[in-house]
């Protein structure tokens, strides 16, 4: 986990609001030569420390022990290597060309070599742990997988534990696998409340200002954040990233450390912007305390210069790709039935009958259907004022919309003949497309006309 | 890792066979499906007829295939294996009669179909050589009779495990003997009768030919003197208590092991019963083979559905409730699980909670009383009874209060 400082690495109970999970733990590891438990799960939600109480608590007792984060092993392969040489203190350097210690393709030989390495070491008589981070990506493996990790100690004959860490629950494990398999021992790590928040980012408080000063800041951030966002690392990302523009009043000389109210009416605005913008990603971290540097204006401004992600609803597109564009939309959200009556020079009369209409639910809310490319020339044809030639150009550039992935080919990707597409931008997007060139869609939305 | 380290191998026995020295004992090594008798009983009309199939070709000094079919125990193998062993016999007291050569295949023994060209070789020849090339090698043997005077017995036992998509191995073992210098004979076994048929192409079961023969499952009689045949001059059996196991055997497969490992355990038994007061030893009755048959063709499901624990049987309950109301053969989880819930309300039980219940679903379809979909959609999953209803509500019948 990140911002794990020295000091923790020194002692586990140094681990705030985790003293009863650690607990359990140590019980169930107890004596190094003592048989523990052949697997445990561990489950819980991001940022619950999970991982950091697992691998201090591993570190600090100097248990053997192999930790995997099954992210990064694509193959049963890579998976089995890295234990095997992680069990046997073995590092892949450039001095032994990183190369592993053993090659272990299957499961089998991965017992009969864990086996080996441990006699080797001469650890056998200690319990080795074999930590697997986000073992969920388990599942997707092969199928004998999981189970054999579950019975490994039965297995091996090996003194072993596997301990699980997931963000998932136990059931969704080994559906369909059957049981017979040992059942791990499961360990629930709970979610911080706030108040155990509170005093675990107050650990972090920076030079220089008193930790009640920190924390009352923190509890301000908190106030506006934790509606939305309860995840540790995020709320302690957001709190060092706005501390600098909470203190600038004090730093400038205009209020002191007592001035809450004050310091409070400063802050609020600016995380009120922060969680429309850095929460979301809108805007980097880097770019908002380049800004906060800057102090040019409201931080809300940025959105509109360029560079920024949701910089998205503006692109540059040849003059009709833009009407190819709106007259998919309009294909995509009108119904084929209504057309005549948008984009024909004398329709027939418009009946009304309130009960039809009360039945249908809004097409913005269904999502876009898909069109034929016919339909979609026809409104094309109907929207653009002047005599388009269907060319290859014209033609090419309904691919190329499709290869920008704002339009989508539904069904065989093969198929010449009447092929269908869907538009998949929002209504903004096509909003300020249509702007540019002086349409407007919603006079031609069913949606918005009826 | 070197490869030598992994010979599978199998343990030297300790201590030597005991030999049998009690008439049940005698009776039960007579009975073991491994001590094929020198003559089959019931099957002399197929013997005579391979017998003269395969002498005639011999004679001759031509080729041909012949296709041997029937359900598994009705003694195919055990026959063709007699008719080899007695023309081998002729050709020794025969001056005559020719040499001829015998090449034994198994498709189950194959690690792959292409393989049966390698082992046929070595059978003939000794050579060792790849599957392609000795594919090759066989072509020119067959089609040149260049030093050889020996006509060639191939048997292929297990025939429907060397299909191939291209059907490569089959057309050359039924081609050969077609060729004028061949001097091939082959005998093919398989279970199906119109196998031929079914995945052969049409240019590889015409060559097959018409001679076929198929193995009719044996009558109870016939499995009646096949084990009385076995215990002839042993006071073991009451011979309705033959009748019995013949007759049951007869009616579900007609298999002679079946029938010969019911025996067997019947002896056992009998054995460990209480021995009756008369002289004479025990006895194998009707009553021995009653138990011997109930223990091999009941099905254990009702049984495990009895011994589940209590949840279990009230998640099966569940689901068969679900059926009913549903009308359907198949329910999701979710809908099984508010059956759960409400039975365990009816009776009192403080109901389980989801984890649990999984988890008691899990252990069903383990042990596949219950079948369940792949893993994706966890509540909205599939379950489907592996038993039949009426099995369910018999089973848990007197269970359920």
């Amino acid at each position: 986990m990140e911002g794990t400082t020295a000091s923790e690495m020194e002692d586990p109970l140094s681990i705030l609001c985790r003293q009863k999970q650690i607990a359990l733990l140590r019980s169930l590891m107890g004596e190094p030569s003592h048989p523990t438990y052949p697997s445990v799960f561990i489950y819980g939600h991001a940022a619950t420390g999970k991982t950091l109480v697992v691998s201090t608590l591993l570190k600090t007792l100097a248990l053997p022990h192999a930790f995997v984060n099954c992210i990064e092993c694509q193959t049963t392969r890579q998976l089995l290597d890295r234990i095997l040489d992680r069990v046997a203190n073995h590092e892949p350097s450039p001095e032994n060309n990183y190369c592993s210690l053993n090659r272990c393709e299957n499961m089998n030989t991965f017992v009969r070599l864990l086996k080996k390495t441990t006699e080797d070491r001469g650890i056998q008589n200690q319990t080795v742990y074999i930590v697997l981070d986000k073992a969920e990506r388990l599942r997707n493996m092969d199928g004998n997988i999981l189970p054999a990790f579950l019975n490994l100690s039965q297995l091996s004959g090996c003194n072993v534990c596997v301990l699980l860490l997931s963000q998932i629950v136990w059931e969704k494990f080994l559906f369909g696998f059957g049981s017979n398999h040992v059942e791990p021992f499961i360990i629930h790590f709970p979610d911080y409340t706030k108040g155990e928040l509170l005093e675990i980012i107050a650990t972090d408080c920076p030079e220089g200002y008193s930790v009640e000063f920190y924390s009352s800041y923190v509890n301000l951030l908190m106030s506006i954040f934790y509606m939305v966002c309860r995840d540790l690392n995020e709320i302690r990302h957001l709190a060092q990233l706005n501390f600098p523009k909470y203190v600038e009043p004090i730093t400038k000389g205009e209020a002191s450390e007592k001035d809450s109210h004050k310091l409070w009416r400063n802050i609020e605005p600016h995380l009120k912007k922060a969680l429309q913008t850095v929460y979301l990603r809108e805007v980097t971290s880097e770019q908002w305390e380049k800004f906060q540097r800057a102090e040019t204006g409201q931080p809300g401004q940025q959105t509109s210069q360029p560079g920024i992600l949701s910089a998205r609803a503006q692109m540059e597109l040849p003059f009709y790709s833009k009407y190819l564009l709106i007259a998919a939309y309009l294909a995509s959200y009108n119904p084929a039935r209504y057309d005549r009556r948008f984009f024909s020079k004398n329709h027939g009369k418009v009946k009304k009958s309130a009960v039809n209409r009360k039945k249908e639910t809004s097409h913005q809310l269904l999502g876009p259907r898909a069109f034929p490319l016919d339909r979609l020339m026809a409104i094309f044809y109907s929207i653009v004022d002047s005599r388009v030639a269907p060319t290859a150009n014209i033609f090419s550039q309904i691919s190329s919309l499709v290869t920008l992935q704002l339009l989508a080919q539904v069904g065989h990707e093969d198929q010449l003949d009447t092929p269908k597409y869907k538009c998949t931008v929002s209504l903004e997007f096509i909003r300020s497309i249509a702007r540019t060139v002086g349409f407007d869609v919603i006079r031609y939305l069913y949606d918005f006309v009826k | 890792t070197p490869r030598k380290d992994i010979v599978p191998h199998i343990s030297v026995r300790r201590t030597p066979c005991k030999t049998p020295s009690k008439i049940l004992e005698h009776a039960r090594a007579r009975l073991h499906v491994s001590a094929v008798p020198d003559s089959l009983p019931c099957r002399e009309h197929e013997f005579a007829d391979i017998y003269t199939f395969v002498k005639s070709k011999i004679l001759d000094g031509t080729g041909g295939c012949m296709y041997i079919s029937g359900v598994p125990g009705t003694g195919k193998t055990a026959t063709v294996t007699e008719v080899m062993s007695f023309l081998r016999k002729e050709v020794d007291e025969d001056k005559d009669f020719p040499e001829f050569t015998l090449v034994e295949m198994n498709g189950m023994k194959l690690t792959e179909p292409h393989q049966a060209f390698v082992q046929i070789l070595k059978a003939l020849t000794g050579q060792k050589a790849t599957a392609e090339h000795s594919s090759q090698l066989l072509d020119k043997y067959f089609t040149s009779a260049a030093g050889r005077k020996q006509p060639i017995v191939l048997l292929v036992d297990e025939l429907d495990l060397l299909w191939t998509r291209k059907q490569g191995v089959l057309y050359s073992i039924f081609d050969w003997p077609s060729r004028p210098k061949a001097r091939l004979i082959v005998l093919a076994i398989a279970n199906t009768m119109d196998l031929p048929e079914r995945i052969m192409m049409n240019r590889i079961s015409s060559r097959l030919g018409l001679t076929r023969m198929t193995f009719q499952p044996y009558t109870f009689k016939q499995l009646q003197s096949i084990v009385q045949s076995r215990l002839e001059g042993l006071q073991a059996f009451e011979p309705d208590a033959i009748q019995l196991a013949a007759r049951k055997v007869a009616a579900v497969s007609g298999d002679a092991r079946r029938a010969l490992d019911i025996c067997r355990r019947a002896t056992e038994l009998a054995e460990t019963a209480q021995p009756t007061g008369k002289g004479k030893g025990p006895l194998v009755g009707m009553k021995h083979v009653d138990r011997a048959l109930a223990e091999m063709f009941s099905s254990p499901k009702i049984v495990a559905m009895r011994q589940a624990s209590r949840q279990e049987q009230i998640f099966l309950r569940a689901i068969a409730t679900e059926f009913k109301m549903s009308g359907l053969e198949e329910a999701p989880f979710e809908k099984v699980l508010i059956q759960h819930i409400s039975i365990c309300r009816l009776e009192g039980l403080h109901p389980p909670v989801v984890s649990e219940v999984v988890a008691v679903c899990r252990r069903l379809a383990s042990c596949r009383l219950i079948l369940l979909e792949s893993s994706t959609n966890e509540l909205q999953q599939r379950i489907r009874l592996n038993v039949s209803q009426d099995d369910v509500m018999y089973a848990l019948r007197d269970h359920g209060e």
